[in-house]
This record gives structure tokens, C-alpha cells and sequence, in this order.
């Protein structure tokens, strides 16, 4: 079996007719289901956040078999995710994708947990060092999506768990925990 | 007493003679083959061609081992048990492979299938033991079919019915995995009309996958029931 990396690809990647949208519904539906995971896998563990759709990405062409996704069968299964949650489009015209392969709430979850264990529950920290500083490495913030990461630090602002303040510059700004 | 009446005893008694033999024929044969069974029980367990010749003897007399599990047979070899865990097991596989292969899928890879898990078991498994196993489960009304398509042997878990059109189109499936419009038309002497009325109506049933994506602009309809997709690699 072929793998990308250390990414071991499934069977059906190297079965012809997965790279065509399938015209029957059942099929179809299947055919969704097994990219979704493929999709998903493949980004959290290669830590991809953003999929762009017109762009070189591994899992949309199989060069063994020849065989492409159009354009229309990447807006599918990408889609597909969208509607379950799994991922975000990134502005209109469908040409970005965010991967949630956490939902935003999980992300929280792991940044309550995070602080904890660095022990951060009083303290100040800039949002560039939560996805690249000494402390989240070995952790999953690391080299997190910054749009994702925000998301989740909004979120917990709003539960009241910490403060985002604006530093001088866009890539300093800074989150006051307060737990 | 008259005479009809003499020849019809003397007829009874004739008859009665003759079953009796039968019987005693029969028993002396029985004795033997259980005789048989007993003394070479392992082989029959660990051998697949050697209990696949077993079965046959056994079918030559009227005996079949697997009508019962409680009957002496099963008891003796333990072989009840067993086809009845393979067909636990290949409904398992039938049900897992289903969504790709749209429940019909080739007896060889069935058959690798289930080798690949009861890989601890050491009993090796012969497509001769999934038939029976799957004749079994068709007892059940479990709607499990075996259906030939030229040389190979597809086990089919759904309830569609394949007509001699579909039937024809997955032999010539067979060899390359998938087949074009042109290919059947040419290959069976079809019109191109019958030839895309049986092709949809297999894409319909699941069993077939369209592929639009090769550089000579053919269409191709594949069959994962045909080829295995853990074995499948490039089409040339």
C-alpha cells in the first residue's frame, strides 16, 4: 500500500472510480463518507488547518492511477465536512477550508488543560507563544492554526475564562487568564 | 391360500430380505465411515482437502455431518462448531465490505478475507469450507447466494437479482476490473442502448462505480465485486 510520508493511505485511494463524484445517491453518500475520514485523518496527523482548494494538495490526485479530483468533487467532500461541523469555509467563494478536526470547543478544552498544567491560571500570555513558546511544545497547540486558536480563546473569553488585550503590533496580543 | 396370494408373501418376503441387506450394508458402511472419522479426526479438523473429501464420502452415503450439532458427528469432530463460526464470520465480512462492493463480493477474497482474520487460528480455511459454510447460512433464509460468473464464484449477501445481461457483463468485468460501453457493445454484439440500460442499472444496485477520469475520455465502469481492492492497482 502506498503511503504519503508516514501517512499510510486506504485502499480506495488507489481504486479508480473514488476520484469520480459518484452519480447514485447510496454510492455517492459512501464514496463522501470514506473522504471525510481520509480528510480528516490525514490533516490531524500531518497538522494541516487549511486546505486550499484550487492549490497542490497530496490526497486530491494519485499519480500511481492517474486519477484526479475535479474541482466540483473537492467542493463535495470539503462540503461534506462543513456541514457536520468538521471544517469552516474560509471566506465566500469556497476557495480556503479550515480542518476542524477538533471542534472549537474541544480546542478550548485542551487550552483550559494546557494551563493548567503549565501553570497559567493567573498569568499573562502572548497568543504567538500558546501555539509556538517553550511550554505547548509536545503538546497539541503547537504550531496550531492562529485563526483556530483565536476562535477558541473568543470563545473562552466569552465563558469568562480569560481576557484577550491588544499588544502594539497584530502579532502580539496577549490573553490574561483568569480561572 | 391361493396363488395371488402366495406370490404377493413370497414378493413381501423378497423385499423384506433385500432391505434388510441394505440396512446391514448400510450400518457395516456407516461403522466404518465414523470408524474412519475417529481415526483420522485431526486431519479432518486441520486439513482442508482432506476434509473436504471427507464431506464427500460422507454425501455418497447420505450422511451429513452438518445437519446437527448435537448429532454424533458434530460431536465426534467438533466440525459443527466450526462452520458455524465461519459463518458468523462471513456475514461479518459481507456486512463490513458491503459499502464499497455493494454486497457482492468475489469468494476468493472472501475467503483471504477471513484467512487474514483468523489469523490466530491455525486451521487453515478453504474456499470449499466457506461454500458449505455459506450453504448452511442459506438454510436460515438468510438470503446468502453463491452465483458463478464465468469461471469465478461471487457470494452475493443483498437481495438483488442478476439477470443474464448483468451476469454477462461482470464475466467480461473479470478481467480487467471494469468494463466500457464500447467494450460490452463490441465484446457481446449489444446495442449500445442494452448495453447502457444494463450498465445503469448496475450502478443503480451499487455494484458497479463510474470512473471518468481516464485520459483516453472513456468512461469506465468498474466492479468491486470483481476486483479486490486490496489487490487492485493501476489500470493500464
Amino acid at each position: 500500500m502506498q503511503n504519503l510520508g508516514d501517512f499510510k493511505l486506504p485502499h480506495f485511494f488507489n481504486y479508480p472510480p473514488y476520484f469520480t463524484l459518484q452519480p447514485v445517491r447510496d454510492t455517492r453518500e459512501k464514496q463522501v463518507q470514506v473522504w471525510k475520514e481520509l480528510i480528516i485523518d490525514y490533516c490531524r496527523t500531518q497538522k494541516i488547518f487549511v486546505i486550499g482548494l484550487e492549490e497542490e494538495f497530496p490526497l486530491f490526485s494519485n499519480p500511481v492511477i492517474e486519477r484526479s479530483l475535479s474541482h466540483e468533487a473537492r467542493e463535495a467532500f470539503l462540503s461534506a465536512l462543513v456541514s457536520e461541523g468538521r471544517a469552516e469555509w474560509l471566506g465566500k467563494g469556497h476557495r480556503k477550508c479550515l480542518i476542524l478536526w477538533h471542534h472549537i470547543q474541544d480546542w478550548a478544552d485542551i487550552i483550559l488543560r494546557f494551563v493548567k498544567d503549565n501553570g497559567l491560571e493567573d498569568s499573562v500570555i502572548t497568543v504567538e507563544e500558546m501555539r509556538s513558546g517553550v511550554e505547548c511544545r509536545g503538546t497539541e497547540l503547537h504550531g496550531i492554526d492562529r485563526a483556530i486558536l483565536m476562535r477558541a480563546l473568543r470563545l473562552l473569553e466569552q465563558k469568562g475564562k480569560l481576557a484577550i488585550f491588544k499588544g502594539t503590533s497584530a502579532d502580539d496580543e496577549g490573553v490574561k487568564f483568569s480561572m | 391360500m391361493n396363488l395371488q396370494d402366495q406370490y404377493r408373501m413370497l414378493g413381501e418376503n423378497v423385499a423384506k430380505i433385500r432391505t434388510d441387506m441394505m440396512k446391514e450394508q448400510l450400518a457395516t458402511f456407516r461403522s466404518q465411515l465414523e470408524e474412519f472419522a475417529r481415526k483420522h479426526k485431526s486431519d479432518i479438523r486441520k486439513n482442508p482437502a482432506f476434509r473436504s473429501q471427507f464431506h464427500e464420502m460422507c454425501a455418497k452415503v447420505g450422511v451429513d455431518p452438518l445437519a446437527s450439532n448435537k448429532g454424533f458427528w458434530a460431536e465426534l469432530l467438533g466440525i459443527g462448531d466450526f462452520y458455524y463460526e465461519l459463518g458468523v464470520q462471513i456475514v461479518d465480512i459481507c456486512l463490513a465490505t458491503r459499502p464499497h462492493n455493494g454486497g457482492l463480493i468475489n469468494l476468493q477474497e472472501l475467503c483471504n478475507l477471513l484467512r487474514q482474520r483468523r489469523k490466530s487460528d491455525r486451521e487453515a480455511v478453504s474456499e470449499d469450507d466457506c461454500l458449505r459454510a455459506i450453504s448452511k447460512l442459506k438454510v436460515m433464509g438468510s438470503g446468502f447466494e453463491v452465483v458463478s460468473v464465468g469461471k469465478r464464484k461471487l457470494v452475493r449477501s443483498v437481495p438483488t437479482e442478476l439477470n443474464k445481461d448483468h451476469n454477462e457483463i461482470l464475466e467480461l468485468a473479470q478481467a480487467q476490473g471494469f468494463v466500457t460501453v464500447d467494450e460490452v457493445e463490441r465484446r457481446l454484439s449489444w446495442t449500445s442502448g442494452r448495453a447502457i440500460d444494463a450498465l445503469d442499472t448496475l450502478l443503480d444496485e451499487g455494484l458497479a462505480m463510474i470512473d471518468d477520469g481516464h485520459k483516453d475520455g472513456k468512461h469506465r465502469y468498474w466492479f468491486p465485486c470483481v476486483s479486490s481492492i486490496s489487490t487492485s492497482v493501476a489500470d493500464t
